[in-house]
């Protein structure tokens, strides 16, 4: 994929995400979006596809999948309102139901192309788990001094941005972006040293230092990509 | 805009450009047309069921149509959580899917493709059996058909998947004797709700009607894996009384049948039962004592059978008995053992489906359509068969 075609993804993923917090869209399935997203254009070619209606529909499927459901009505409504800020909304018409047609085919299409799968193993669970395991390590004051938490969240809703996210085990990412939050705020799990076992080794056997290394160069990758591209 | 993709009509291009990639051949999603359709089997909630064959490998299968006329929603969810769910069980006794096929789309279907789930076919339905006087079942068979069911609801429940449209006709069963739990498309994933957190509030428009217990017809809808055990009550009475064995003409009518049998539904017997929505609305019978194991004494001679299913079929489900437990009952552990169906299965070869016997035993009540018109209801003299 060359790097303009990765910006291209960059900015939808954020029209992604922008509409759907516009439609109070959790977490989960924003990111169930961008993989969508993603996997999509990892089997297709960018210029056979106005990436935006795959977004667009990207984001209704995922809402549909991970049960928080939102209607295609809404949807179309939100996007066009993203995509045209300096018009005025969308009025019911034939534009209106040109859209609404358009999302609904593509969201057959898209399935086809996922073959149906749609069950994503999502990093959000593992990390829930993981801080607050971690937490007890932290002196109560510590931990609430310290947005670890806030931070590796943070840092795992941006990773969707590229497609690098569908290259990681979901567990693998969790401790990924919580060893980065770790890592930005200058703070360590307390008697780190002096463990015998790494404390991400409790979380993920197969982890080594050398792919978290990895993943945190991805992580940093995504927000250099980020500074390039004028809002 | 700035943004020359943005203001590049995310409109017309694409309609015009999908149109065309719905002939582009297609790797991920066979078509439909490599299995050749023998007859119609069954209708199932989103769609009518075919038995069909794989023009190459021969192989039969049941394929199930997903509706779409009349869908404002894109791909019914329905069906979508039907394919996840069913992509993450995969257990003897559930129904395996196969895959998922489509037509082509053309002109004439004005570009929609219509979607097929293609299941392993399965010979029978419980319903099917249970109708045919013919088949007999030993008592050492009947626990082989419970203990099957049980072990395929203690599968799903691990799994934190409600099927909620337990009735014999959905349950399958091979010409091996295997016992299948079909049709997921009521069926969605549940979550145990914390302490604080909010609870569940899910669909009170679930079960048919004769399988639907006491707190789903009071308006329940924080409601658990309960609602799927007091279904497999009904369908273990069944077993022996061959017919379903509460046929409520409405809602009313139906907690009526099930006080007759289980008793009266008060908070003495069932805690909490006054705070359930209708508990006040609806009209319940006072002062009836519970008759569970006297009234199908007539017809199950076990003590072990009728043991169990008076846990199964009881009112308050916090009280009811989980598939685990179920499984434990004395029932499976005493002589005669559950025996292989195989055998007695053998002695037929043809079909039994619901859908294909006379049509007294069909029921009236789908979900989702909570008052037929009685006039729709072919089973009036059949109101009581015990």
């Amino acid at each position: 994929m060359s790097d303009n075609e990765g910006r291209v993804h960059f900015r939808v993923v954020r029209f992604i995400n922008e509409s759907g917090l516009k439609l109070h869209l959790k977490s989960v399935p924003l990111a169930a979006a961008a993989i969508i997203y993603h996997k999509f254009f990892r089997d297709n070619k960018l210029k056979d596809f106005d990436p935006y209606l795959i977004g667009t529909t990207c984001l209704y499927l995922a809402a549909k999948v991970e049960e928080q459901l939102i209607s295609l009505r809404d949807v179309v409504n939100v996007a066009y309102r993203t995509l045209h800020r300096n018009k005025p909304a969308l009025e019911i018409g034939d534009t209106y139901y040109l859209l609404r047609d358009s999302v609904a085919r593509c969201e057959l299409y898209i399935l086809r192309a996922l073959q149906f799968k749609v069950i994503f193993n999502l990093p959000h669970k593992y990390l829930i788990h993981y801080l607050k395991f971690l937490k007890d390590w932290f002196e109560p004051y510590q931990w609430e001094e310290l947005p670890i938490a806030c931070t590796a969240w943070a840092c795992l809703r941006d990773f969707y941005h590229c497609s690098v996210c569908l290259t990681y085990k979901p567990q693998h990412l969790a401790v990924g972006v919580l060893y980065f939050a770790m890592l930005c705020l200058g703070v360590e799990v307390p008697y780190h040293k002096q463990a015998e076992l790494k404390w991400w080794k409790v979380f993920a056997e197969d982890l080594t230092i050398d792919e978290i290394k990895e993943i945190i160069k991805d992580i940093m990758s995504v927000y250099e990509m980020e500074s390039t591209i004028n809002t | 805009m700035s943004d020359p993709l943005q203001s590049s009509s995310y409109t017309n291009v694409i309609t015009s450009k999908l149109k065309g990639q719905e002939d582009l051949e297609f790797p991920f999603c066979d078509d439909s047309n490599k299995y050749e359709k023998l007859a119609k089997i069954g209708q199932g909630t989103f769609g009518e069921v075919f038995k069909a064959r794989d023009k190459k490998t021969r192989q039969i299968v049941a394929m199930k149509k997903v509706l779409m006329e009349n869908e404002k929603e894109g791909f019914p969810i329905t069906a979508l959580r039907e394919i996840k769910i069913l992509q993450l069980l995969k257990n003897e006794n559930v129904v395996d899917l196969i895959e998922i096929c489509r037509t082509k789309a053309t002109p004439y279907n004005r570009f929609k493709s219509t979607f097929y789930l293609i299941f392993e076919f399965c010979e029978h339905d419980l319903a099917g059996l249970l109708s045919n006087a013919n088949v007999k079942f030993s008592l050492g068979e009947i626990k082989k058909v419970m203990q099957q069911l049980l072990n395929g609801l203690y599968f799903i429940h691990s799994n934190k998947i409600l099927h909620r449209d337990m009735k014999a006709a959905n349950i399958l069963i091979t010409k091996n004797g295997v016992l299948k739990l079909a049709d997921f498309g009521l069926a969605r994933a549940f979550s145990v709700p914390s302490q604080k957190g909010q609870p569940n509030r899910y669909t009170n428009r679930v079960v048919t009607l004769w399988y639907r217990p006491p707190e789903l017809l009071l308006g329940e809808r924080t409601y658990t894996t309960a609602i799927d055990m007091w279904g497999a009550g009904c369908i273990m009475a069944e077993m022996w009384t061959r017919s379903p064995i509460m046929q409520g003409k409405t809602e009313q009518h139906q907690l009526q049948l099930i006080s007759q049998l289980c008793g009266s539904i008060t908070p003495e017997v069932w805690p909490g039962v006054d705070q359930l929505e209708l508990y006040r609305t609806l009209e319940l019978p006072q002062g009836q004592k519970r008759k569970v194991k006297e009234r199908l004494k007539a017809y199950v001679k076990d003590q072990w059978a009728l043991d169990l299913l008076d846990k199964l079929l009881s009112l308050d489900p916090s009280k009811r008995i989980d598939s685990d437990t179920a499984l434990n009952n004395d029932f499976f552990w005493t002589d005669p053992m559950p025996t292989d169906l195989y055998p007695m299965l053998s002695r037929y070869n043809t079909s039994m489906f619901e859908y294909l016997a006379p049509p007294r035993r069909r029921g009236p009540n789908q979900p989702g359509n909570p008052n037929p018109r009685p006039t729709q209801n072919p089973d009036h003299h059949f109101e009581r068969v015990f």
